[in-house]
């Protein structure tokens, strides 16, 4: 083991050359290109054992334990390409599954318990990178690429997510596990990797895969809709902007071949009333009779009242409410006493001049109902004293009916 | 035949012009998912000359006239159109503002939710917004006299509730729900794109040549 500052040094050497580092183990499959220039790196990590080289016309290749250094350390990354190492990963596995099976046929038993444990070590990185994989697709669902926020970039990401999708999901399907099973021999631990674990992660990344490739589908489709009604917003924007005072119309239009979305009603409404000649509707309208009287008689206790009133006193001895007078009435009242006490002489009165000239807003047959309920309703003696022509037309059907049209009143010792 | 609540209610909500939704009217959509029940709904209509037809979203339900021979019901047609057509740049006004308020390339979509407290504060601190409201304030159908930020926010949605637009969502008070009648409204407009060789959004269709190129 390195003493303390051994171990320093070589944790400065991977800081200090950490980007020639990161880009052999991410970009070039833990190779270091053997240039002039990287003599120096490629020397050093030799000296510290982070890099091997057996053939001078290799290139070299970085330690093991480096890479599961690298490994570890550049995880999120590996996410994001993990059908490139998923795909990586898998082709390793088949070859060092080929190598236990000659090994096995070369009673090579060193070689088989290193490549049992290369093997195992492998397919826990697969499990690992599998689930990772799935676990992708699911934060862009979460996400809604609402991280994104031109829409056009945002439907060019989702694009992507679903290439992503379908390829690894093809790729899923690509992989034969018990073809590899067969060659795992006896060993029980690597057999329930293979027969057990990865069949059981593969299938849970499938069902994971299926549902995001649906999801992911399904907010493309909405996306492009966003995107269409956009553009269907900014369209109508700069029309009106350049147009002002547009007005679409479909006056030329023959409709015989209406478009749907013009295809619409105009509003019908449908009313009823309560059905008063059926018996055995009786009991509900009587009820709802009386329950609009008690709406009714309650309807001014609806009014807002102060929130505080000290007292209320009612029937006040010697109290005088007036009650404001009936135009009509007044005006009534004083053309009655006008023909009772008038000095009007021989002269007449016409109903329908008086009211014209009475400023009252009552209709001429009202008017005259109004002033003959009046008449009617005066004392005998002052009945004889007024005199009332009635100018009529007789109904031409029904001969015993007369149209009055209008009052003419005199005093009656006039006539 | 007992009498069936639901679908009198359904059934008087198309006849009158109402857009079934499940924001506005969740309980006559809920109805209308049955296929029996559509069918029924339908077999009513057919009789006095109606159908029901769903937007092209597929999930909101409109009346509409099964023979437009009739002039009549091409008369009825042609008003609802100039209804629409009438208040159309004062909409495109308001989509727009939503969407500068919401910094969202996305116009309103039935089941966005409108937060009145969010609306003013941006408009508030925002003078082009400000502006645009003001203008909006100024057309039919959202013409109001108020001179505060937060009345004219309030008349303006207050406008789209009665229309049908939107509905109050929750029991704050401030917070409206887009429904369903939006799609009609885009499936107008459209077909006035398509009819009025109205062009799409500027700046974008390059960009989508160089992209499918």
């Amino acid at each position: 083991m390195a003493r303390s500052d051994d171990a320093q040094k070589t944790l400065r050497l991977i800081a200090a050359y950490s980007e020639e580092i990161l880009e052999a183990h991410l970009s070039r499959g833990n190779c270091l290109p053997d240039t002039e220039e990287n003599q120096g790196l490629i020397e050093r990590l030799k000296h510290h054992r982070l890099a091997w080289q057996i053939d001078e016309d290799e290139d070299p290749r970085l330690n093991k334990d480096l890479v599961k250094l690298l490994n570890h350390i550049t995880e999120s990354d590996r996410r994001r390409w993990a059908n490139e190492q998923v795909d990586t990963l898998w082709r390793e596995l088949t070859e060092l599954f080929e190598q236990y099976r000659k090994a096995r046929a070369n009673v090579s038993l060193p070689d088989q318990d290193r490549l049992e444990g290369e093997i195992k070590e492998h397919l826990h990185l697969l499990i690992e990178d599998i689930r990772g994989a799935t676990e992708t697709f699911s934060a862009y669902l979460n996400s809604g690429f609402s991280y994104i926020t031109d829409l056009e970039l945002r439907i060019r990401q989702n694009e992507h997510a679903i290439d992503r999708a379908g390829r690894l999901t093809a790729l899923f399907g690509s992989f034969n596990i018990q073809e590899l099973a067969d060659q795992a021999g006896s060993d029980p631990f690597l057999k329930r990797l293979l027969l057990k674990y990865l069949p059981a992660t593969l299938e849970e990344g499938r069902r994971n895969l299926s549902y995001a490739l649906n999801q992911l589908r399904v907010m493309l489709v909405r996306l492009r809709e966003d995107q269409r009604l956009n553009r269907l917003v900014g369209g109508f924007e700069t029309h009106y902007q350049n147009n002002p005072g547009y007005t679409p119309s479909i006056d030329h239009l023959d409709l015989e071949a209406c478009p749907p979305p013009l295809n619409t009603v105009s509003p019908f409404q449908m009313n009823a009333i309560g059905d008063i000649y059926d018996p055995v509707d009786d009991e509900a309208l009587i009820d709802l009779a009386a329950s609009a009287r008690i709406v009714d008689e309650m309807a001014p206790q609806e009014s807002p009242t102060p929130d505080s009133v000290p007292s209320v006193d009612f029937d006040v001895d010697g109290e005088v409410v007036e009650e404001p007078e009936d135009p009509v009435a007044v005006v009534i009242d004083d053309l009655i006493r006008y023909l009772l006490d008038g000095d009007i002489g021989d002269r007449e009165l016409c109903a329908s001049e008086v009211l014209i000239n009475s400023d009252l807003d009552i209709a001429l047959p009202e008017w005259l109902a109004t002033l003959s309920a009046e008449l009617d309703a005066l004392t005998g003696p002052d009945q004889a004293m007024i005199d009332i022509q009635y100018h009529h037309e007789q109904d031409p059907v029904y001969p015993d009916n007369h149209f009055i049209y209008d009052l003419i009143l005199r005093q009656s010792h006039a006539g | 035949m007992p009498s069936n609540p639901l679908f009198e209610q359904t059934v008087t909500a198309l006849m009158a012009g109402e857009v079934i939704c499940e924001y506005r009217f969740p309980d006559c959509y809920t109805y209308l998912l049955k296929t029996e029940h559509r069918q029924r709904v339908a077999d009513f209509l057919d009789q006095i000359n109606r159908t029901l037809r769903t937007t092209s979203s597929r999930d909101t339900w409109v009346c509409a006239y099964q023979d437009l021979s009739a002039p009549e019901a091409k008369e009825a047609v042609r008003q609802q159109f100039r209804e629409v057509a009438n208040h159309l740049e004062a909409f495109v006004q308001f989509l727009r503002l939503v969407m500068n308020i919401e910094t969202t390339d996305r116009p309103i979509a039935p089941g966005d939710h409108l937060k009145e407290g969010r609306m003013i504060d941006r408009v508030s601190n925002v003078p082009t917004l400000a502006d645009k409201l003001r203008s909006l304030s100024e057309k039919k159908p959202f013409q109001n006299k108020r001179s505060d930020v937060a009345g004219r926010i309030r008349a303006v949605l207050d406008a789209l509730v009665v229309k049908g637009y939107l509905v109050r969502f929750g029991t704050s008070g401030s917070v409206y729900q887009a429904t369903g009648k939006w799609t009609w409204m885009y499936d107008v407009m459209t077909f006035i794109q398509t009819h009025e060789g109205i062009h799409a959004g500027t700046g974008d269709d390059e960009e989508e040549q160089l992209r499918l190129a």
